[in-house]
């Protein structure tokens, strides 16, 4: 399974535009209003600049990361608004034994919390350490961010990409990737010529534009392959193999234990013939 | 003879591989969760913080807010709210809200609930005896040596404010001025 | 705001100033982006780099307080170098007035200041006038006492050297910032100036804003989409607030609070209505006569009459200065008896806040109405305190939030947006309105029964807003925007207006001295007409295409969207800019087309018609030299009042104007360090409406201060590392964030480092804290007293108490 093989440019993505980010959190409170998440105990800052709280979390959908630092003499001073990824071949989906996520047409990645039986397979898969585990929780789950599902549906926006003044755009990942490059091209001195997400674990619906370097805003390298491409080229082999290994491994088994099957039937007969003879006396 | 454990386990193996072979991975039913705030009563409000003046609407079910968002067709906001807009929803909803009118004598170390009738009789009773007591009729002016009606209530200030709608600051002035209180100040001078 | 905030969208360059519009306005920056998309620049000048600064395409970075060099040293590059949009100076400022032969400037002070009384007299700065009474003009520009040559001979004194060496900033950024809005001066490009707090937060704040303006004229920037003075107000509705005259100096509408010596309604009128010879200027507000008594008509309604001066006499009369601080001053000698807080926190949101918390402890009785409890309606169990110690009785009222009740309020950019109720108050709380109601309704009750000092003001007021729980905000609505006594016929050109009593006035140009007329704010007549609330209107229709979004919701003056936009075409009434034509002359129609003009009358070039773009002021033209200012005509740059530096200009340290209290100091052994205070975007104002806020205070829990990376070094500081900060007024504790967003001050040579912290922080609500007000000086602008909140020395060291 390839990505080659499917196309999204139909689905819903955004595009985050981090040149564009004055750090401001709406989105992140506009996420715990729609979403109904509790707020999270804090102390000072956890991470450079006001970044708050320290991870995302079952209560934390989506959180900016400051950066705060110089080069060559200039302040950077940067934003970074972290969030499921919504891949086109989500990982997460993939590894979940009971079929919990699904990539939906329109773009998000959703869960039934219904299926979750908390085995976090899909926390260890996902690349970018999206889905979190619901620590406080007697019976927990795995929270993470669901694209605004519903609110697409009703033909609204994404509580994050509705409540942002600047820099998040909205709109097909086709429409999304093209407004990426035309301001690569329009500006070339602004940004850094990659639009993150075009090709990360196989493409996914959130697209980020930067000034920085990648690696300095703390940007996560992960393969330009799909994640469940890999694992597919040896989950495909599995039930091949199975069945062959197991195959084999029967046959075998029936043919080592034939000689004491043998034996044993020769065993019996030879007492019930014992018998016989006893019994004719 | 039954089925042995080993076979139960190699059957179960068997049944696994099966479903992780047929359909797509991980497909669930989910039907779409229905929006939230369907059908609800929406009003529009501006936002009670800065002065940009951002539009919001704001979502009930029973007489309770459920939801605040940007007003998506509002030409400043556009839908969008930075982060204390955004939480309008905390000042609808909040066990820290004053409920009841509380009272602190003098000297005490505690608050007393008080009704509305109570505080707002003594309070009327407390601003007539203040302006009785401090009002100026005249005052001298030293540099002239002369006497001015000014009719002025120096014993009382009011202070207030910036977070006040319009209607309510304009009966605020003409009830300040109507009481003789020159002392009359608020945020925007600070 | 002169114009508004999506206007922004349409300027070539913006500079933000002694702001920080993406942590304090962020959604402001929807539209700042958009002027950058479309090849605008932005330009942040701040001590810190702020999250404005990272989106800036030049930081320039500043010391407190020195603004007056900053933009002095502006005024003179565009005079240097030939930036200025010369027809718009010379035909619309008073650039070719003539000043009287007696003004002079030396040595840091301008002429006819009184050493005892520490004061000018602003007679002495007048115009040369003609035996006509007319001021003096040289349309040349080169006279030596034309203002033009004045301005330039002053501004001279502000080379770029020496204002670098007064504000820090480095030379290559001065220069950029020179060059990139100084640009703005062409016709078709249009500068404008954001600022905040730092820059009326000062001994000389209204000169800081004089020297923004000042600029701007110069630039051909006001009147102009895309350019403008525009103030970022603080809280949503203090634009409205301050129109409604809650402060001590003025009435709503921004008529004067008469002073004792207004013996009469005839000589208050006869000395706050300004007069002039020129039939070209339009000198609104000549006007004054029937604002004041329209106001006075909506006060006391029937009992007001012509005979009486319309009650004129029950309206208290000043003798002296009762701004806050004063006020705080007074109450903390034990002269005030009675305060009414209503939303107000003065424990946290004035300076030196452990005095103003021993003040709230000599008064007799405090009603606070808030949301919230505060740091003002508990200051009587404060940390540190014996409740016992303190007699005051307190009264606090819960009060209504804004989705809790109906009614409007006003942006920076002057739209008055209403706003319904959503829910009912909350618990026993109630709106302000009703609140105010009752104070109202149950004082006069107490007067009708027992008598007492001078009942009439209040038993005679008229007070129709009737017979609910509340009053009915609609007929407060429409009151504000005023009705017709009786039937009265206008005649308004070649048209004749018959009006009925009660029918609602139309705009303001309609009423009246006589007493036919009502209005409680002049300001906002046409806002609640008969064609129903104007402030309800949510048509987003924006034919122009700048923005101007005419039919949503409505703004003063008229619906007026940039105000003396009669400046953004020349004389002849062409746009000065053809692609922003924001108001233009069909010769034709004879009509303006576009924004609501600022004045109807043909263009300027008109013999018999035609006014002056300025028609606020008696003489029509903008004021690069002003009159009435306190401390002179001309911004000059002082030192704030604690300062690290000796003032490079000039011999004089301080404005000479403010007299310095005893609790401020410049003993840089000490307080070594430039303090200063802020905002951020997650928290608001005093602190109430946000630190019991769970998702705002997630995001901001903790009270910090911020330092550089090499002060943090030298005095072993870690960043989350608990510090003490130290000011001649108290000390706070709190977390340090160290980073290298703040670095130390180029002063005379010497590195000088700054400690910088938000305000927002008090002992009330969820998230609690030191606050920043402890630290700050009581000493403010010689002209309206806004305290010196920005710029103060103070110490730092490690450790504190709470560890």
């Amino acid at each position: 399974m390839s990505s080659a093989t499917n196309d999204y440019s139909k689905t819903r993505a955004f595009l985050i535009d981090t040149t564009k980010c004055t750090g401001c959190r709406g989105c992140q409170v506009a996420c715990k209003q729609w979403n109904q998440l509790k707020a999270e105990e804090t102390s000072f800052f956890s991470g450079e600049g006001y970044q708050n709280p320290p991870s995302m979390s079952e209560h934390t959908f989506t959180r900016v990361k400051f950066k705060d630092y110089q080069k060559n003499g200039q302040n950077e001073f940067a934003f970074y608004k972290e969030m499921c990824m919504h891949c086109n071949e989500p990982a997460c989906a993939s590894v979940c034994p009971v079929g919990a996520f699904r990539k939906t047409a329109e773009g998000p990645v959703v869960y039934d919390a219904k299926r979750c039986i908390g085995c976090r397979f899909c926390m260890v898969a996902c690349p970018f350490g999206v889905p979190k585990y619901e620590w406080s929780k007697a019976f927990p789950l795995v929270k993470k961010c669901t694209g605004c599902f519903s609110r697409l549906k009703a033909g609204l926006e994404p509580a994050c990409a509705t409540a942002c003044p600047t820099a998040i755009t909205y709109g097909s990942r086709a429409e999304m990737l093209k407004e990426a490059e035309k301001r690569i091209a329009a500006r070339p001195d602004r940004y850094v010529k990659v639009v993150y997400g075009k090709e990360e674990a196989g493409g996914t619906s959130v697209l980020y534009l930067t000034h920085q370097p990648l690696d300095e805003l703390g940007f996560k390298q992960v393969t330009k392959r799909s994640l469940p491409s890999y694992t597919w080229q040896a989950l495909r082999l599995v039930p091949g193999i199975f069945l062959t290994v197991g195959g084999s491994l029967s046959l075998l088994s029936w043919f080592t234990h034939r000689k004491d099957r043998l034996k044993k039937e020769e065993e019996q007969r030879q007492a019930s013939s014992h018998k016989a003879k006893e019994e004719n006396q | 003879m039954g089925i042995s454990r080993r076979k139960f386990l190699q059957g179960g193996a068997l049944a696994a591989a099966g479903v992780a072979l047929t359909g797509k991975p991980g497909e669930a039913a989910v039907d779409a969760p229905e929006l939230r705030t369907k059908g609800l009563k929406t009003t529009t409000t501006i936002c009670p913080f800065c002065s940009v003046g951002c539009g919001l609407i704001v979502q009930t079910k029973d007489g309770r807010i459920v939801n605040t968002e940007g007003d998506p067709q509002h030409p400043i906001n556009q839908g969008a709210l930075c982060p204390k807009g955004g939480a309008l929803f905390q000042i609808a909803n909040n066990d820290r809200r004053l409920q009841k009118v509380m009272y602190r004598a003098p000297g005490s170390d505690r608050w007393e609930e008080k009704s509305w009738d109570w505080a707002l009789e003594r309070i009327a009773q407390r601003m007539k005896e203040t302006r009785d007591k401090s009002f100026k009729a005249k005052e001298l002016n030293k540099k002239d040596n002369n006497e001015y009606v000014v009719n002025r209530t120096d014993g009382m200030a009011f202070f207030g404010g910036a977070g006040l709608d319009n209607e309510e600051c304009y009966l605020w002035t003409k009830f300040a001025r109507a009481m003789g209180v020159g002392q009359l100040e608020h945020q925007a001078r600070l | 705001m002169t114009n508004h905030w999506i206007d922004l969208k349409n300027s070539d360059v913006i500079l933000a100033i002694g702001c920080n519009p993406a942590e304090n306005h962020p959604i402001s920056f929807k539209w700042i982006e958009k002027s950058m998309d479309a090849g605008g620049r932005l330009i942040a000048v701040d001590p810190r780099y702020t999250r404005t600064a990272s989106k800036a395409d030049i930081y320039a970075q500043i010391r407190p307080g020195t603004d007056i060099a900053f933009l002095g040293g502006l005024i003179n590059y565009a005079l240097q170098n030939g930036l200025i949009h010369e027809e718009y100076v010379r035909e619309y400022t008073n650039a070719t007035f003539i000043i009287n032969e007696e003004f002079d400037f030396q040595d840091g002070m301008f002429c006819s200041f009184d050493d005892q009384e520490k004061s000018y007299d602003p007679k002495a700065w007048a115009y040369a006038t003609g035996p006509d009474g007319k001021p003096l003009r040289d349309r040349s520009m080169k006279e030596p006492n034309c203002v033009y040559q004045l301005l330039k001979k002053h501004y001279s004194r502000y080379d770029v050297d020496k204002v670098c060496a007064i504000t820090g900033t480095r030379r290559e950024d001065y220069l950029k910032v020179a060059k990139a809005f100084c640009g703005t001066g062409r016709p078709d490009k249009a500068g404008t100036i954001l600022y905040a707090m730092g820059i009326t937060q000062s001994t000389h704040g209204s000169q800081n804003v004089r020297a923004v303006a000042l600029l701007q004229m110069l630039l051909g920037n006001i009147g102009i989409a895309g350019g403008g003075v525009n103030a970022l107000r603080g809280e949503s509705n203090v634009q409205g607030s301050t129109d409604y005259g809650l402060l001590f100096h003025i009435l709503p509408g921004y008529l004067k609070s008469p002073e004792f010596d207004n013996v009469d309604l005839k000589s208050y009128l006869e000395k706050w209505t300004p007069k002039t010879k020129d039939p070209r200027s339009a000198n609104w507000w000549g006007n004054t006569p029937k604002y004041t008594v329209s106001l006075l008509k909506a006060w006391y309604g029937e009992n007001a009459t012509k005979e009486n001066g319309f009650c004129y006499d029950y309206l208290p009369k000043r003798m002296g200065n009762y701004s806050y601080t004063k006020i705080i001053e007074r109450m903390g000698q034990g002269g005030i008896e009675g305060l009414v807080c209503m939303g107000m926190n003065p424990a946290v949101g004035g300076p030196d806040s452990n005095n103003a918390r021993e003040a709230l402890g000599k008064l007799k009785w405090l009603v606070t109405v808030d949301l919230w409890e505060t740091e003002s309606s508990i200051f009587w169990k404060r940390p540190g305190v014996n409740p016992k110690d303190i007699q005051t009785e307190v009264f606090m009222l819960p009060a209504a939030s804004s989705v809790e009740k109906e009614g409007s309020i006003s942006n920076s950019g002057r739209w008055t947006q209403w706003r319904y109720k959503a829910v009912e108050p909350v618990g026993d709380s109630r709106s302000d309105l009703h609140i105010i109601d009752e104070f109202y309704k149950r004082v006069k009750a107490l007067y009708a029964k027992e008598g007492g000092a001078f009942p009439e003001p209040i038993t005679r007021l008229a007070w129709n807003y009737g017979n609910g729980h509340e009053p009915d905000v609609h007929l407060v609505a429409r009151e504000i925007n005023g009705y017709f006594t009786k039937d009265t016929t206008i005649k308004d050109k070649d048209k004749t207006l018959e009006f009925k009593a009660g029918d609602q006035v139309p705009m303001f140009k309609y009423l009246q001295d006589d007493g036919s007329t009502t209005s409680g704010c002049w300001i906002y007549c046409g806002s609640y007409t008969k064609e129903g609330n104007q402030m309800a209107r949510r048509d987003s229709s924006d034919p122009t295409g700048l923005g101007l979004f005419p039919k949503w919701s409505w703004c003063w003056p008229v619906n007026r969207r940039i105000i003396y936009n009669r400046a953004s075409v020349n004389p002849a009434g062409e746009p000065f800019n053809a692609k922003r034509p924001l108001i233009a002359w069909d010769a034709l129609e004879k009509k303006w087309k576009g924004d609501v003009p600022d004045g109807p009358w043909p263009p300027m070039k008109d013999e018999k018609e035609g006014k002056y773009p300025f028609i606020m002021l008696a003489e029509g033209h903008g004021r690069l030299y002003a009159l009435d200012m306190k401390d002179g005509p001309f911004p000059e740059h002082y030192e704030p009042v604690e300062s690290p530096a000796r003032n490079l200009l000039s011999p004089v340290q301080t404005n000479p104007v403010v007299k310095l209290p005893k609790n401020v100091s410049s003993d840089t052994g000490k307080f070594p360090y430039v303090g200063t205070t802020y905002r951020v975007t997650e928290h608001w104002q005093a602190g109430a409406m946000t630190r019991s806020l769970p998702w705002l205070v997630e995001l901001v829990p903790d009270m910090f201060v911020e330092l550089s990376e090499t002060l943090a070094r030298q005095k072993g500081i870690g960043n989350g590392d608990m510090v003490r900060v130290t000011t001649e007024r108290g000390s706070i504790e709190a977390k340090a964030l160290v980073t290298s967003r703040l670095k130390p001050f180029n002063v005379g040579g010497k590195q000088v480092e700054q400690v910088g912290m938000p305000w927002h922080f008090g002992y009330a609500g969820l998230a609690t804290g030191d606050s920043g007000n402890v630290l700050t000086p009581t000493v403010g602008c010689a002209n309206t007293g806004i305290p010196e909140f920005k710029a103060f020395l103070c110490n730092i060291e490690k450790g504190g108490r709470k560890g």
